[in-house]
């Protein structure tokens, strides 16, 4: 058992080594288009405590950072703080921009409130919600709207709306859901989103949004938002969001094939490094499980 | 793991009261080592420090949770042996979740990430089910054997037990979000 302990501690210290120094920030790719700042965002990034979400705030935000995104919005479940907390350790340590926000999660809807400060009422409708997004200056997006969620969003609401995500995980999961998401998305007047919602399964941005904004700041991406000045790429190539955005972009050329580039490494796991870090990690977590636990004499 | 009646009868024959301060907390760092290192690679499929050291920290509420239940369990039918031996036995059961856990790194380390999503779902209810079940049988026996209870008394342990750890984790890790889902849930079920 002896050697057992040494083997898996050898394995752990190789795997958590060869993990932290490949362990490196991602080289800014700054595009301008037409003017604009093209800032990559995710904003549905779920935080640990309180959303069944496994990174806490400071840990979400440096991860963001090494997966190339230039803010995020950490949303908690029905509730603000998670978020603060995150915006200040972000501001701290030169991380991305954290958006305050929140996940507004009801029986009938999921909205994603971003850009505030106060905790808004779950118990409430979606138009009223939408409404006290909009009074504290945020911004106010329908998360993953599958047809389940529908029946909250009349035509009036989805006119109040700012976005609606068209492109999340679960549209890589079945057609069907895909398609109810483009559905929602094209029945109104919205900004495209793509988010990950992230909850600490699988890398964070691995669904973002392009907002093309005038200035590199919450409130230039607020802006961006409200008039809809958004791209989203899914892993095909194909894009969501305002035509002539995406005209401009496919004729530079430049953020399709950067959206393709994130598509293909969002497991960011290439390279000796990772793959010496993942085999040494999961075979010494194995080894220290059986050592830990096989070992249980009071003699 | 796989006789937990026999080995909790011969741990329990075993135990002298021995074992160092250090008995009781080794398994629980151990639990909350891997759950930190978990956190780890199934976000960014290596095992960094800069991810795995906090996350150890404050994925320990897991055992630290459990512990309390243990406690308020040993606290309501007594004592039968030092509560660190105790502690040292009852982590020893946690042989499935660690399984369970190790899967989820190796589909996050190995499997394509719009592929994992599906495994994920599969081993996150599927085995997940299948571990609670077989967890509970080992903490069953543990209450049985090691601890000395009757059968009842074991079951009913368990539940205290269960009840009280399951509450604080699942509290802490999903909070205000769990009664609309409750309510949607419910509304999907009756139809309101």
């Amino acid at each position: 058992m002896t050697a057992l302990r040494w083997i898996a501690a050898c394995l752990l210290l190789a795997s958590l080594a060869a993990g932290t120094i490949g362990d490196s920030r991602p080289t800014h790719r700054h595009v301008i288009l037409g003017g604009y700042h093209v800032m990559a965002a995710d904003f549905h990034v779920h935080s640990f405590p309180l959303s069944w979400a496994t990174l806490a705030p400071g840990d979400t935000a440096l991860e963001a950072q090494r997966k190339g995104l230039d803010a995020i919005a950490i949303v908690g479940h029905n509730h603000v703080w998670v978020s603060i907390v995150g915006r200040w350790f972000a501001r701290l340590v030169g991380g991305p921009l954290v958006f305050t926000g929140e996940e507004i999660v009801s029986a009938h809807y999921h909205l994603l409130a971003i850009g505030i400060d106060s905790t808004i009422d779950w118990r409430q409708t979606a138009a009223d919600a939408i409404e006290q997004i909009h009074r504290q200056g945020g911004v106010a997006i329908a998360a993953h709207p599958l047809a389940q969620y529908w029946r909250a969003y009349d035509a009036q609401v989805r006119q109040t709306l700012d976005g609606a995500e068209v492109l999340h995980p679960i549209a890589y999961q079945s057609e069907e859901l895909a398609a109810q998401l483009r559905q929602f998305y094209n029945s109104a007047r919205l900004a495209a989103i793509g988010d990950s919602d992230y909850h600490g399964l699988g890398p964070i941005g691995i669904c973002r949004t392009y907002v093309f904004t005038k200035e590199e700041t919450q409130q230039g991406i607020l802006d961006g938002l409200r008039h809809g000045r958004t791209v989203v790429y899914d892993r095909a190539g194909q894009a969501y969001g305002d035509p002539i955005l995406i005209r401009l972009a496919a004729a530079d050329g430049r953020l399709p094939q950067l959206a393709s580039r994130v598509a293909s490494e969002s497991r960011d796991a290439a390279g000796f490094l990772s793959l010496l870090s993942r085999i040494a990690g999961v075979l010494g977590l194995t080894a220290a499980a059986v050592a830990g636990l096989v070992t249980s004499r009071y003699r | 793991m796989l006789h937990p009646a026999a080995a909790y009868r011969s741990l329990s024959q075993h135990s002298s009261g021995h074992g160092g301060r250090w008995l009781g907390w080794r398994k629980p760092l151990l639990v909350a080592f891997v759950l930190g290192c978990t956190m780890s690679l199934i976000t960014s499929a290596r095992l960094t420090l800069r991810l795995a050291g906090p996350a150890t920290i404050y994925w320990s509420f897991v055992p630290l949770a459990e512990t309390v239940a243990l406690a308020a369990v040993c606290w309501r039918t007594g004592r039968t042996r030092p509560f660190r031996q105790t502690v040292d036995l009852f982590f020893a059961g946690h042989g499935p979740w660690l399984v369970w856990l190790i899967g989820l790194c190796a589909i996050w380390s190995f499997v394509p990430s719009i592929r994992a999503f599906v495994f994920t779902r599969v081993w996150l209810y599927g085995a997940g089910a299948i571990v609670i079940l077989w967890s509970a049988y080992i903490d069953f026996c543990f209450f049985r054997f090691a601890m000395r209870r009757n059968p009842a008394r074991a079951g009913c342990d368990l539940l205290l037990q269960r009840l009280v750890s399951w509450t604080l984790i699942v509290a802490i890790f999903g909070g205000p979000a769990i009664p609309p889902e409750i309510a949607a849930r419910l509304g999907a079920r009756f139809g309101t």
